[in-house]
């Protein structure tokens, strides 16, 4: 052989080897999930078991998929075939176009097992399937309430009440978790205790409830506003997100994670995970009218309009949706079942930590806007993170983050 | 009636090559930097946030915005701080350390390799450490103080904007300040030891030596220093998000722009803040680079 055809036979035989390879492999599925949603190995290894199909799963943090899912919808590309769609983000990317109706991949039996769906639809089109059913709940600390001889509070003076004695018998120095910093956590933790104030943020033309000092958005700021400065809060909530938060919790440094996600309690209760496994409990949102609320946080799957294989997405849907998977990644991931059907096997086999008050929550869990979260969301939200940030630390008072965010409110919606 | 064709100069092999080697620099400006650029401000002068239907032209309006909108304005008060406290701090520590290092005859390299490292670290990583040193429960700043009896009890650092703004500045100029002193101490090895000589035989004294010989001599590397210094402060991102989040009292306005164009999709309105910043960050580069220029011109 002369030099020459060496040379091209080199060539030649990898590149129609790759070739080869490529005609005949299935391309994998892309998805863009956050941590909380990547399937672990053996599931991803289930997945090609029972589809034959392959994931490709890239895991960004919350904040960072909605940054790429927007720089990429922009450039006219899609991030991936199948990304997160937080609920928060339901208004901007709907009224952007950037989601495609996703309601002939889901059987319609399977669609009304999932009630959170309504949360994802948009003008009438599906634009994520809810895969995290998130929703607030009361977290507590049992050995600090039975060491200051407290009982699980129901309303919010009992909350109080349960905090001042745990404190003052130096089980926890500061009881109360929540996050104050100028993050996303810190808004959503003030929209629950808005609901638990007994009130909403807005009326059904989007007008804010929250002004008057009467008025349950400006009581709930008050409280937190209030519990920092008498020392049931730790002066550090400032800077503090919501993951901190439930660290400080898994430690044993707080008794309540007060705006606790209902599926962390898998973690909480996880030896391996916290050391306070054994005194984790969930209780119903505490409240001033007898009724408990709360509001849904669910997370769902989309796909870009501009998202290549979508075909493949499909499988995975359904395969996602199956009372098997949901289980297992709930067990793995602390992921909360979105089909009553499965949360609700859950709970009668025992599975689900805290069945009865989960479910329970769950039945009174709202739609944070009854309208539909609105296209102006994210400025609105960013506009409570500074203004409660800036109350925590005693640089306005409360009625003055309340004109702050109404003014916001009102700029946005223009 | 005819027409001559035009006759264009014939080049010489010497400025074929010239042309041949600038050509993929000015290929990539052109499709990475100004075509961008161009496009970024043609946009500007229209309503693009993907939310609201049509792209109307919309004038000058969101530079209004830019210059006028209160929460904007806050953020280009807090960048001005920023550029104002790391400038200083990088050029003064950076001139200091050079000096230093230029003195250093033994184990020089390794001293300048442990300068260095800071500036190696990914922006994203150094805040992240820094937030663990800050940390008002469990920080490594509370705990040296407390235990020099310094403070009592633990302080929330960024609680108070001053404070805030001066932690934020320090962990920006902590990563940033090794290449001042690179370039610094490149400019100062270049000076010859005649002059230092001579004025020694003049009996200068070592302030009038770093007034009279050093600083002249190094005015275009700290010309080069501090814009780069400047430059990078107008566009502190990592080190404040990532230290404070969003909270309007550390909040540059490259944290501005990137909540204007990525969380509130006001592409249009992030574009103009863009433009300004960039024309900020030139117009004050310009400032130092005349300035010494004139400063330093010999003939």
């Amino acid at each position: 052989m002369n030099r020459r055809a060496f040379l091209l036979t080199a060539t030649a035989l990898p590149l129609s080897f790759g070739f080869a390879r490529l005609g005949h492999a299935a391309t994998p599925l892309a998805l863009l999930l956050p941590p909380w949603g990547t399937l672990t190995k053996d599931m991803t290894d289930k997945y090609t078991q029972d589809t034959g199909g392959t994931l490709n799963i890239e895991t960004l943090g919350w904040d960072e998929i909605h940054t790429k899912i927007v720089t990429s919808m922009v450039a006219n590309t899609a991030p991936a075939t199948g990304t997160e769609l937080d609920w928060s983000w339901v208004g901007q990317f709907g009224a952007a176009g950037w989601f495609d109706d996703l309601s002939a991949l889901v059987p319609a039996d399977v669609l009304a097992d999932i009630p959170t769906a309504a949360i994802f639809t948009y003008d009438g089109k599906l634009l994520g399937v809810p895969y995290n059913n998130d929703f607030r709940v009361m977290i507590y600390n049992k050995a600090h309430l039975d060491a200051a001889g407290a009982a699980v509070p129901t309303t919010m003076d009992e909350l109080l009440a349960a905090a001042r004695a745990v404190k003052a018998k130096g089980a926890s120095a500061y009881p109360i978790g929540l996050p104050l910093s100028a993050s996303e956590g810190a808004a959503t933790a003030w929209y629950l205790l808005t609901k638990a104030f007994g009130g909403d943020l807005f009326d059904k033309d989007f007008k804010p409830l929250f002004t008057t000092p009467d008025s349950a958005g400006f009581k709930a700021m008050q409280f937190e506003v209030d519990a920092l400065k008498e020392g049931l809060i730790d002066p550090a909530s400032t800077g503090l997100k919501d993951n901190a938060v439930q660290e400080l919790f898994k430690a044993g440094k707080i008794t309540f994670d007060l705006a606790g996600q209902a599926g962390i309690l898998a973690v909480y209760t996880d030896p391996a995970k916290s050391t306070v496994a054994a005194d984790a409990h969930a209780a119903l949102v505490p409240n001033v009218s007898g009724k408990s609320r709360s509001f849904g946080l669910p997370e769902a799957v989309g796909m870009p309009v501009s998202a290549e294989n979508k075909d493949q997405l499909a499988t995975y849907l359904t395969w996602m949706l199956t009372p098997e998977v949901m289980v297992a990644n709930y067990k793995t991931l602390g992921v909360l079942p979105t089909r009553l059907s499965v949360l609700a096997a859950l709970g009668k086999d025992g599975s689900l930590r805290e069945g009865e008050i989960l479910a329970a929550q769950s039945a009174v869990a709202e739609p944070l806007f009854a309208q539909g979260t609105p296209g102006w969301y994210s400025e609105f939200s960013g506009a409570v993170q500074t203004a409660l940030n800036a109350a925590a630390k005693g640089q306005i008072d409360v009625a003055t983050a309340m004109t702050q965010i109404a003014d916001a409110a009102a700029a946005a919606q223009q | 009636m005819t027409f001559d064709m035009p006759t264009w100069p014939r080049l010489n092999r010497d400025a074929r090559l010239g042309l041949a080697l600038a050509l993929p620099v000015v290929l990539i400006m052109g499709a990475l930097v100004f075509g961008p650029l161009v496009s970024s401000l043609y946009d500007s002068f229209f309503r693009i946030e993907p939310m609201k239907p049509g792209s109307p032209f919309v004038g000058v309006k969101n530079y209004v915005t830019a210059l006028t909108d209160p929460t904007v304005l806050a953020a280009w008060a807090t960048t001005g701080v920023y550029v104002l406290l790391a400038v200083v701090i990088e050029t003064g520590g950076g001139l200091a350390a050079a000096l230093l290092l230029h003195k250093i005859t033994i184990g020089r390299r390794w001293l300048l390799a442990a300068v260095v490292l800071p500036w190696c670290l990914p922006p994203v990583v150094n805040a992240i450490i820094w937030g663990w040193i800050f940390n008002p429960s469990y920080g490594l700043m509370n705990g040296l103080l407390q235990a020099s009896g310094l403070t009592q009890g633990n302080q929330v650092w960024f609680n108070d904007r001053a404070t805030g703004l001066v932690l934020i500045s320090v962990v920006h100029a902590w990563r940033m300040m090794p290449l001042t002193v690179i370039i610094l101490l490149a400019a100062l090895q270049s000076i010859p030891k005649e002059l230092y000589e001579a004025a020694r035989l003049d009996g200068a004294t070592a302030f009038q030596r770093l007034r009279q010989i050093t600083l002249p001599l190094i005015a275009p590397g700290l010309a080069i220093a501090l814009s780069q210094s400047t430059v990078f402060a107008i566009n502190l991102f990592d080190e404040a998000w990532i230290l404070n989040g969003a909270s309007t009292d550390t909040r540059s306005i490259t944290i501005q722009t990137y909540m204007a164009s990525f969380q509130n999709l006001k592409l249009s309105l992030g574009m103009a803040l863009s433009l300004l910043v960039m024309v900020a960050s030139l117009a004050v580069s310009a400032v130092y680079v005349l300035r010494v220029y004139r400063e330093t011109r010999f003939e």
